[in-house]
């Protein structure tokens, strides 16, 4: 799970250019939106993106369940480890 | 956090409009552009063609008016902005919206003037623009020190350029506002637009 954890953080960085981070920056269980990191919704939509081209994982329009799968990177992993395709 | 979502002719249009901004307090903007973010453009018309998602973030950042609206989110300022494109004689018409708003009350506008070259396949179209540029200015109503006129007629035809000009032809409008010269005559197309300077 460690390692999925830090490939969704670089999955994370790359995909929102986030060009001062390193993965050891971000703490997996950490908020990624609004505090934490700080993303908005724009990025949520290019991060489901993302996961869907790496993993296969598609995200479903309830807004709630998304809310809980994108509240870390930890809640990530767990997420795409549980649904990915690839 | 703003910084990332921004490419090339973002950071330098963005640039030119803090330096320009300072800590004034906030003014009506003016974002002109000839061709703006196209780059982003053919991305999306690329991804479309092939049948991939589209980035949202360049979705959301395709529009004319995105620069100008970054730096509005970026610092909280609500104040008025237009975005313009009008070929060769896009920094005339930035200053016309320009000197529309200041008849209209406002006391300064900022005009931002931004461009760089057509990315493949526009590259080899006429016109094209030489390098990367962005600058900016403020205008404001006519007072004291340097005062400046613009009025637009029929172009009887453009005279040849003086051989040995080699800056650009979209930066010549920069030059004549830094030169301190009398005048200038803009030949584009059908029309001429004439910039005097009164000293």
């Amino acid at each position: 799970m460690q390692a999925l954890e830090q490939e969704i953080k670089k999955l994370v960085i790359e995909t929102l250019n986030l060009e001062d981070l390193k993965p050891e920056d971000i703490d997996p269980a950490a908020p990624l939106f609004v505090e934490g990191l700080g993303l908005d919704s724009i990025d949520a939509l290019e991060l489901g993106l993302a996961l869907q081209k790496a993993y296969g994982v598609a995200l479903a329009s309830d807004s709630k369940e998304n809310r809980r799968h994108f509240a870390s990177v930890r809640a990530l992993a767990d997420f795409v480890s549980a649904h990915r395709k690839s | 956090m703003m910084r990332r979502r921004v490419d090339r002719l973002g950071r330098i249009a963005l640039h030119a409009a803090y330096t320009c901004q300072g800590d004034s307090p906030p003014r009506p903007m003016v974002f002109a552009s000839r061709y703006g973010d196209m780059g982003r453009s053919v991305e999306l018309l690329e991804q479309l063609a092939q049948a991939t998602p589209l980035s949202p973030t360049s979705f959301s950042l395709s529009v004319h008016n995105a620069i100008g609206a970054l730096y509005s989110i970026a610092r909280g300022d609500l104040t008025a902005q237009s975005a313009v494109a009008a070929g060769a004689e896009t920094v005339e018409a930035a200053f016309v919206e320009a000197c529309g708003l200041l008849s209209e009350g406002a006391p300064e506008v900022l005009v931002v003037v931004y461009d760089e070259p057509r990315p493949a396949p526009f590259a080899h179209f006429p016109e094209q623009v030489s390098f990367p540029h962005a600058w900016a200015c403020s205008l404001r109503p006519a007072g004291d020190g340097a005062t400046y006129q613009l009025s637009c007629s029929a172009s009887t035809g453009a005279p040849e350029r003086a051989s040995g000009d080699v800056l650009p032809e979209e930066l010549s409008v920069l030059r004549f506002l830094v030169s301190g010269d009398a005048r200038f005559e803009h030949h584009t197309g059908s029309r001429l637009w004439r910039w005097h300077r009164d000293a």
